[in-house]
């Protein structure tokens, strides 16, 4: 009787997992379907030939690569290489900036470290977008605006990427300090301490930084549109494409925007979903940590 | 091969936590210092002043003659073992006991001669090719202080290295230690919050408490003369039981009373008594566990009850309460004892226990001072 | 409030011990806001004694110093040169030498400049020549302005250059005394890759983020005193001029017709964007907790391809994916489209045309945009709470529920409370998603800031960004909305810091 009992309690156990678990699949696949839903559109779309404005259905009616070819003859191709070498710029530099502070301000004790740090958060209050009059006039002055704005944008990126520290150097203060101090007392000055110790160790997180500034430029709008200031052959491509779906050119641009933005998100996205490691272990370990 | 000196070393942190007072010790050439006390008493940031990781609020230490306040721990030539080992995750063991050498350009074969040399002793030669964490605890230690042999650097210093080792471990190590100590002939100072690692290793002991040094001497000094309470409690284990009593003088001799009974301090500490004038009245008294005995009634004997029975192998620790509900410890070996006693000693039962002048300790109820040797 | 003692709160019901929970939150706000204030106090009490510190040291350096001392108050680096210190001291008397020479040709103009801001603008000059009337440009307020900030910076970098070259004889003095060898630039040298490595380390950075953030910040706080604007460019067309607090009272005065006035913008669209962070805060949050938790659950496969394709959302640029899912929404779109092919609907649903919708729109976009990222921070913290704490609470006899509102949910919030903030904050700011999904659209007719429209989505940066474009755009007023939103943030954060239950020692996590 007893026995009897205990093997139907079981069986409920085992029951009620696999109800909720189908629940939760199913949860999970309606949430998939809904996440992908744009990309499939926008995929679609990009070879849709029959028309280039925006229409209520998905699947196009005449397939055809003409959008991509379109791509080609225009200034799609500029905005493309400016916004890659900003990207590959901003990389190099930002990571070299964001680690110097991040690791400095993780591992020295000087006198002025909690007042830089505080001042850094002040600072990061004053919304961004404040700076931005200021800076396109003087980069105007220097002659970094409109057509020539890619340098001016790769100067404005590195200059103050010192103030996102915080996730690296959340990643720095877990690695314990002993390390440096065995280092040290093994005859290491501070500058060997960092490159043959910490730097190896840092890996993830200069993966994810170098990720994170390679990534930022391409989804750049509001301060690369500042710079460019209706220059095509300045422009990124986040200020170029937005351009396509304006009131004037979506009805022609539209199909166009969806190739271009295929073009763009294909190399980004391969590149993220291979270093996705590292990226994972950046935001969860830097992020909540910092 | 250097002393180590250190004139009124002060470490403040923030301008208002003083974490090591005025520390004034002469650690001689070869010699293996240790500093014991329990956590936060200042040792270890001591120790790290020495090592150049912690800078020094005031005074100064010289190691070989030579100040070193202002010299980065890279230029003091000293090796260290940390307590968490500090192994270089990314390197092999043997890249992590080269590591040093290669900093200072020592050629290649030198550096293979070196570690496997080191290696050898600490036997770890099967593993010079693995990654730190594939090793167990015991290795990684062996690992580390490999890393610090072969520096041959002028001082030693070790933070709590066997803390992270289980018991056994802990026990082969301290025995290792020993050997490696006369194999490499150099000045050790060794920080461990452990008595016993203490006792074992030191040629000197220094007691630190709240960043004060209580007492330096050597385990045989520390262990019979405590100069206060706190070295009488915190040497040896079980710890010194602690009553408070009164000493009362009969003519030539001195007598204390506790719990109601009247027992002579006889022998040298009698005589000592009377040489140092210690006046009569309340006195800290402290018998340390193996010197109380089982006896017969008596008015020497204080009468108890029996609570717990800690069988220990080779002893047991009787854990009595007196009348007035005081607990004390009591250390017997066990082979003095006949089977009948042996089973006799239940929880309830009713004993008598005594002890001698010569293992009585004398201290001021006030500042805790011993009265005899403080 | 009553305050009870440990065992009484313990005799309390649940429901008495929830109340009173929540009522020691509220009477803690307080103690909170005083916290902050005094935090502030504090720094000022720092820098105040800092500096009386700072004249302390100069005089009693210079009543104490011998000849070289006395001549390096002058002449800077001299002491260094004079006790062999030939690299310190050639820095020294370099940077003396550039100093005045930049006064003297340039800073001072900047200077005697910056209180007019200016003083003859652009005009026509006869031209006997040419016999027209030709364009001449008089002064720069911009300029005028930039460069008067900079010349400060300037100047307070020499008052501190020649107060560490005071203190450093000083200090060469002492080490002489006692016997021992000053540094040679050798030395100075080497340091700078051991002892000193951290200035090596931070100089670049800091003065990255000197000239392109704090200098910038200080002179828009400064615009915000002016009336520069589209029709006072300070060179072109009108020059600028300082104007007091006019701006501030026209930002926040209530003169006029008050529905028609900034302060009413101000108002509203400011409680707008608190409303959105604060949904949008929290929404990603609990749902991309949710969904960490299901991905993760026991038993279910394909782990790590469902969080590949949600994590798609972060890899592909915003622009491309918010730009393309507000076209898909709009009147025209596939939604629209579809919904009506279907026949659900017979006119296109305003999903970006009417101001609810527009904004129940933006905020369920950012769900579909926040969570992945959620998501990944949840799956880190999940699984680093400790296994034992589910089991013991399952022998325990807790429910899934339970065990969820005792442990999950109180050990996510207590980890991610700083993270929380910091979202909030950057969600008030949040400028990309609401600047890609609608660009502050659809306009409220009922709000009105000078020549800029002011749309329902409109956040405080957005507003503030479109003040800034266009021929007619009021920088004086972005200005103003710019030092709003640092106050409002910055009132928000020291509050909420006060009342995180240990704000972050740094030291804990090491």
């Amino acid at each position: 009787m007893a026995n009897t009992k205990k093997t139907k309690k079981h069986m409920g156990i085992q029951a009620a997992n696999r109800l909720s678990n189908t629940a939760v699949y199913i949860i999970l696949i309606l949430i998939s379907i809904i996440w992908l839903i744009p990309f499939v559109c926008i995929l679609l779309q990009s070879f849709r030939v029959e028309s280039t404005y925006q229409v209520g259905y998905v699947i196009p009616r005449q397939w055809g690569l003409d959008n991509y070819l379109n791509l080609l003859n225009s200034d799609f191709k500029q905005w493309y290489i400016n916004t890659f070498v900003i990207a590959l710029f901003s990389a190099v530099f930002q990571t070299i900036i964001v680690l110097c502070m991040s690791y400095t301000l993780s591992r020295f004790r000087f006198k002025m470290r909690t007042f830089l740090m505080r001042f850094m958060l002040i600072l990061g209050m004053f919304p961004g977008m404040l700076t931005m009059i200021i800076l396109y006039r003087v980069l105007k002055d220097l002659g970094m605006t409109q057509a020539n704005s890619v340098p001016g944008l790769i100067l404005v990126y590195i200059a103050s990427s010192g103030m996102g520290y915080y996730v690296s150097k959340g990643f720095f203060d877990t690695i314990p300090k002993s390390l440096d101090e065995a280092a040290r007392v093994d005859g290491a000055t501070r500058a060997q301490v960092l490159y043959k110790i910490i730097l190896p160790l840092a890996k993830p997180i200069v993966i994810y930084t170098i990720l994170t500034s390679f990534m930022a430029p391409w989804g750049d709008y509001v301060f690369a549109r500042y710079v460019s200031m209706g220059t095509s052959s300045g422009m990124n491509v986040a200020v170029g494409m937005f351009g396509w779906l304006s009131q004037d050119q979506i009805n022609s641009r539209y199909t166009m925007f969806c190739a271009g933005g295929v073009v763009v998100a294909i190399p980004v996205t391969i590149l993220f979903l291979c270093l996705q490691k590292y990226y994972v272990e950046g935001v969860t370990g830097g992020a909540v940590k910092g | 091969m250097a002393t180590v000196v250190l004139k009124n070393v002060k470490k403040i942190y923030g301008g208002k936590v003083v974490a090591v007072h005025d520390f004034n010790l002469d650690i001689a050439d070869k010699e293996f210092i240790v500093f014991v006390g329990p956590s936060g008493c200042g040792k270890s940031t001591t120790l790290r002043m020495i090592a150049g990781l912690e800078d020094i609020s005031e005074g100064t230490i010289e190691i070989d003659g030579v100040e070193v306040n202002d010299l980065q721990p890279k230029d003091r030539d000293i090796a260290m073992v940390f307590q968490n080992y500090a192994l270089y995750p990314h390197m092999s063991v043997y890249d992590n006991i080269a590591f040093s050498l290669r900093l200072k350009k020592v050629p290649e074969d030198q550096v293979y001669e070196k570690v496997t040399n080191a290696a050898e002793i600490l036997g770890i030669t099967d593993y010079l090719l693995r990654k730190p964490r594939e090793l167990s605890g015991g290795q990684r230690q062996r690992v580390a202080i490999g890393r610090a042999m072969v520096r041959n650097a002028k001082v030693f210093l070790m933070d709590e290295p066997l803390s992270n080792l289980d018991a056994k471990l802990r026990n082969q190590m301290r025995a290792e230690i020993i050997l490696l100590r006369k194999k490499l002939d150099t000045t050790f100072i060794y920080v461990t919050h452990d008595q016993t690692e203490a006792m074992t290793l030191g040629d000197r002991i220094v007691i630190m408490k709240d960043g004060f040094i209580q007492q330096v001497g050597t385990p045989t000094e520390v262990f019979e003369r405590p100069q206060n309470l706190f070295v009488a409690e915190f040497i040896g284990a079980p710890k010194m039981n602690i009553f408070k009593t009164q000493l009362v003088r009969d003519g030539n001799r001195f007598y204390v009373t506790p719990f109601g009974t009247k027992i002579e301090v006889d022998g040298e500490k009698g005589k000592m008594l009377a040489e140092k004038r210690v006046p009569t009245g309340e006195v800290t008294l402290g018998v340390r566990p193996e010197h109380i005995v089982l006896s017969g009634p008596g008015e020497h004997a204080i009468p108890c009850t029996l609570e717990v029975n800690e069988m220990m192998g080779s002893e047991l620790h009787l854990h009595v309460y007196t009348e007035d509900e005081t607990r004390i410890v009591v250390r017997v070996q066990t082979l003095n004892l006949s089977m009948e006693e042996r089973n006799s000693l239940v929880a309830g039962a009713k004993l008598h226990i005594t002890f001698e002048g010569k293992v009585m300790h004398f201290f001021d109820p006030t500042t805790e001072q011993n009265l005899l040797f403080g | 409030m009553a305050k009870y003692s440990d065992l009484e709160y313990l005799k309390l019901p649940k429901w008495k011990r929830f109340l009173y929970k929540i009522a020691s939150f509220f009477t803690s706000i307080p103690g909170g806001i005083v916290n902050g204030v005094k935090a502030i106090g504090r720094f000022f009490k720092m820098v105040g004694l800092g500096i009386a510190h700072f004249f302390r040291d100069l005089v009693l350096t210079f009543v104490h110093g011998d000849w070289k001392t006395k001549i390096s108050y002058v002449v800077m680096g001299f002491g260094n040169l004079a006790r062999g210190q030939i690299l310190r001291g050639l820095l020294f008397f370099l940077f003396e030498v550039v100093f005045i020479i930049y006064m003297i040709f340039t800073g001072s103009y900047w200077l005697s400049m910056l209180p007019s801001l200016g003083k003859t603008g652009p005009h026509e000059v006869y031209d006997v020549v040419l016999d027209t009337y030709t364009m001449v440009y008089g002064d720069n307020s911009f300029k005028i302005l930039l460069y008067g900030v900079l010349t400060i910076f300037f100047i307070a970098a020499f008052c501190y250059t020649w107060y560490v070259n005071v203190k450093q004889n000083r200090i060469a003095e002492q080490i002489l005394k006692s016997g021992k060898k000053l540094k040679s630039g050798k030395d100075d040298l080497r340091s700078l890759v051991d002892d000193q490595f951290h200035k090596t380390l931070l100089a670049l950075p800091t003065i990255g983020i000197t000239v392109f953030t704090v200098l910038p910040i200080v002179f828009m706080i400064l615009v915000a005193f002016t009336n520069y604007d589209g029709t006072h460019d300070g060179y072109n067309n009108n020059l600028f001029h300082w104007v007091g607090l006019d701006n501030f009272n026209t930002m926040l005065g209530t003169g006029g017709d008050s529905s028609l006035s900034y302060a009413t913008t101000f108002g509203e669209v400011l409680t707008w964007t608190l409303i959105w962070a604060f949904f949008a805060t929290f929404t990603c949050y609990f749902l991309g907790m949710l969904v960490a938790m299901a991905i993760n659950k026991k038993g279910i496969r394909f782990k790590k391809g469902f969080r590949t394709i949600l994590v798609l959302t972060i890899a592909i640029p915003q622009f491309i994916s918010l730009l393309y899912v507000s076209k898909m929404f709009a009147k025209n779109g596939i939604v629209n489209g579809m919904l009506m092919d279907i026949h659900l609907i017979s006119e296109a649903l305003p999903f970006w045309t009417e101001g609810t919708w527009a904004r129940v729109m933006v905020i369920l976009v950012n769900i579909w945009i926040g969570i992945p990222y959620l998501m990944l921070i949840a799956t880190g913290i999940l699984m680093n709470i400790p296994a034992d704490l589910y089991e013991s609470a399952k022998i325990d006899g807790a429910s899934a529920w339970k065990q969820y509102t005792k442990i999950t949910l109180p050990y996510m919030l207590f980890i991610t409370g700083p993270y929380l903030l910091t979202s909030f904050t950057g969600n008030m700011n949040n400028f990309n998603v609401i600047y890609l999904l609608t660009t502050g659209l659809p306009t409220n007719p009922n709000l009105w800031s000078g020549a800029t429209a002011v749309g329902y989505t409109d956040l405080l940066v957005t507003w503030l960004f479109n003040m800034t474009t266009g021929a007619e755009s009021s920088y004086y007023m972005a200005s103003v909305v710019g030092i709003l939103i640092f106050i409002v943030v910055a009132v928000i954060s020291l509050v909420v810091y006060g009342l995180l239950p240990s704000v972050r020692n740094e030291e804990d996590f090491q």
